[in-house]
């Protein structure tokens, strides 16, 4: 649901080096209102690292990176819902007690932050585990936990770094269904993701990296056209070659 | 605004985290509770002690004893129901057989020979009584032929002596009495940081060990969360302060100052409280602090795990001990170039400047270069800190290098 042309997220000109390594070369692109967009490319391709220097966490080489118009800082956190790539909890604290805690960060008063978290608990059926400690939950519990810290405060863009990364088939359902409801609500979407199945079902439009550099841009259709291929899996092992694909990388 | 209420959040947060871990109480009640035990075995030997004084004095046990030197008076003897004997031999083989419970030699030249006394086992503690007895047979026989209560009073070592000394303006020296209030900050210092520190480092690893980093610094400032860190963490050194003199409290109420060894009021109200002292103690202490919490801090962010910044921990310990290596050269020689070098080496001079600036020994230009050094290299190390947490944390499985910190500035 693209409301508008206008770009939430904009990113111009984008270099990042670490050392001699240049991880990000030239890199431009747009996100508009609305839409749910891919961003796309092997491991060490860059992708975390555009992310992080997107919201501030590191500092470009080169470029500009905007949210909204203007730099991202913590302050703007209100608006954005974050799931990370390194994600985790407070292990030693209850569940209700971190998502309060988050809720709160994310500009929810105490008693909302505690009743919204309670009604999410419900719906993913953790109701019984909200004074637990999250160390005490299963790995596919305490995902569901970290989607709802991610979504509490019904955010306007949504990052989300390798959000299936990990997750059980009940969680991957259950991050699809809340990505949808995102959607439906108008939020701007990023999903950084190797799952092309995902892309072609959810995207608007995608970026797909190599060697740091854009290698294809524009909507699923445009891409496959481009490449002259029938789904975005043959367009990866397209511009990857099945060698690269085979070795892969760190980030 | 939203930083003020962010920061009451994590303040909030990490107050109530740290309060409701186990280890936290164990910690905090382990000390008065060790407290309330070592003023429970006082309060009971010493009642013991006076049982046992009383009991020791109307305990008839049979006493004979052997005075060469002429000093023990007969009727003295005769008071403790001692009996005097002509052969040593003899009387101690009574003692070893049990026909009589105690014998006292006393050598003809008492200042050079020691009293030999000879008694049948009563205990370890009890046996105690028969050294008691010899020695006040000697006394009060002393006594006895010294017709002059002042001399009475030398020969018993029961004079007091008071003492007034005058500085160098002829100004009148407090002496230990203004010593004390600027030392109370050396004692804030020490508890602080031995107490807290820990958990200070423990805090701040705990993001990067929970994987919650990310998360964090796109909702919360850095500064703000090392703020809040470091204020919930003071908070519950209150709790545990309270927590732990509470015994104290009420063992001076209930019991008395004298139980527990406390000053009573007229000794409180000697302590001299010189303004300059201790503007300069409290200032010197809050340096320390920062410049400690900072360090700590920064150890933690850049330690990956809570285990590898613990033996830093010990190590910001062990230099805040080193200065009480050279404590009597401190007291005594305040310019010795090693008390000099200590005093304004940032991570020794919190310890050894309190030291000098309680004993009088620090001059205020030396303190205000100290506290200067303290406070701007304190506040360095906390903002380093802060940039530190933020990209230390990002290196979830190993230390964070100085090449990736440039690397990743902001």
């Amino acid at each position: 649901m693209i409301k508008s042309a206008q770009p939430v997220i904009s990113i111009d000109q984008f270099s990042m080096k670490f050392g001699d390594k240049t991880v990000i070369d030239n890199l431009s692109f747009e996100v508009k209102e609305g839409e749910t967009f891919g961003f796309l490319g092997s491991n060490g391709s860059g992708k975390t690292t555009t992310m992080r220097a997107l919201l501030g966490i590191y500092q470009p080489t080169l470029g500009t990176l905007h949210i909204n118009g203007k730099e991202f800082t913590p302050e703007d956190g209100k608006m954005l819902g974050y799931l990370p790539e390194e994600r985790g909890l407070y292990k030693k604290e209850s569940v209700i007690d971190v998502m309060t805690y988050f809720g709160q960060l994310k500009g929810l008063g105490k008693q909302e932050a505690r009743e919204w978290s309670m009604k999410y608990l419900e719906r993913v059926q953790l109701a019984d585990k909200a004074k637990s400690k999250v160390d005490k939950l299963s790995g596919g519990q305490q995902q569901k936990v970290q989607l709802g810290v991610t979504i509490m405060n019904d955010p306007k863009v949504l990052i989300l770094d390798e959000p299936t990364k990990g997750f059980d088939p009940v969680n991957r359902r259950l991050l699809m269904d809340i990505i949808e409801q995102q959607r439906a609500k108008g939020a701007t979407i990023m999903l950084i993701t190797h799952d092309m199945s995902e892309v072609e079902r959810l995207c608007d439009r995608l970026i797909l990296l190599k060697d740091g550099n854009k290698a294809a841009y524009g909507t699923v259709p445009e891409v496959l056209a481009q490449f002259k291929k029938k789904n975005m899996d043959d367009v990866f092992l397209h511009v990857y070659g099945e060698d690269a694909v085979l070795q892969g990388g760190e980030e | 605004m939203a930083s003020r209420h962010n920061l009451s959040t994590v303040v909030s947060f990490e107050f109530w985290r740290t309060v409701k871990k186990p280890s936290f109480w164990i910690a905090t009640l382990s000390f008065p509770l060790l407290f309330a035990a070592v003023i429970g075995i006082v309060f009971y030997s010493s009642k013991s002690s006076s049982d046992t004084s009383d009991q020791l004095a109307k305990e008839k046990f049979s006493i004979v004893y052997q005075d060469e030197s002429d000093v023990v008076l007969p009727q003295v003897a005769e008071n403790l129901r001692a009996k005097s004997v002509a052969n040593k031999e003899a009387a101690i083989e009574d003692v070893r057989s049990g026909d009589i419970d105690a014998f006292f030699y006393y050598p003809k030249n008492l200042s050079k020979e020691s009293v030999e006394i000879y008694g049948k086992d009563d205990g370890l503690f009890n046996n105690g009584k028969y050294s008691a007895v010899a020695e006040q047979m000697l006394k009060i026989s002393a006594s006895a032929t010294i017709d002059n209560p002042e001399l009475i009073a030398v020969t018993q070592g029961t004079i007091s002596t008071e003492s007034t000394t005058y500085k160098e303006n002829g100004e009148v020296s407090a002496g230990w009495f203004a010593a004390i209030p600027p030392l109370l900050f050396l004692v804030l210092f020490y508890l602080t940081i031995a107490m807290l520190g820990n958990n200070l480092l423990n805090s701040t690893v705990e993001e990067k060990e929970n994987r919650v980093t990310e998360m964090i610094l796109t909702t919360l400032n850095p500064t703000v969360l090392i703020v809040g860190k470091l204020l919930a963490t003071f908070m519950a050194g209150i709790v545990q302060a309270v927590v732990m003199l509470s015994p104290a409290v009420a063992a001076y109420f209930l019991l008395g100052a004298e139980s527990i060894n406390l000053p009573n009021a007229d000794i409180l109200s000697q302590l001299t409280f010189d303004p300059t002292a201790m503007i300069i103690g409290a200032l010197l202490m809050i340096g320390g602090m920062m410049l400690f919490t900072g360090t700590l801090i920064a150890v933690g962010a850049i330690m990956p795990t809570a285990k590898e910044a613990g033996q830093y921990f010990g190590l910001a310990i062990l230099v805040m001990f080193v200065p009480f290596y050279i404590i009597m050269l401190i007291l005594s020689d305040p310019s010795a170039p090693v008390v000099q070098a200590f005093t304004f080496f940032p991570y020794t001079a919190p310890v050894t400047a309190l030291l000098r600036n309680a004993f009088g020994s620090l001059s205020v230009l030396d303190a205000a270069i100290v506290i200067s050094t303290l406070i701007i290299l304190g506040t360095i190390v906390i903002m380093l800190s802060v940039r530190l947490f933020r990209y230390g944390a990002m290196e979830y499985s190993g230390r964070l290098s100085l090449k990736t910190l440039r690397l990743k500035r902001k």
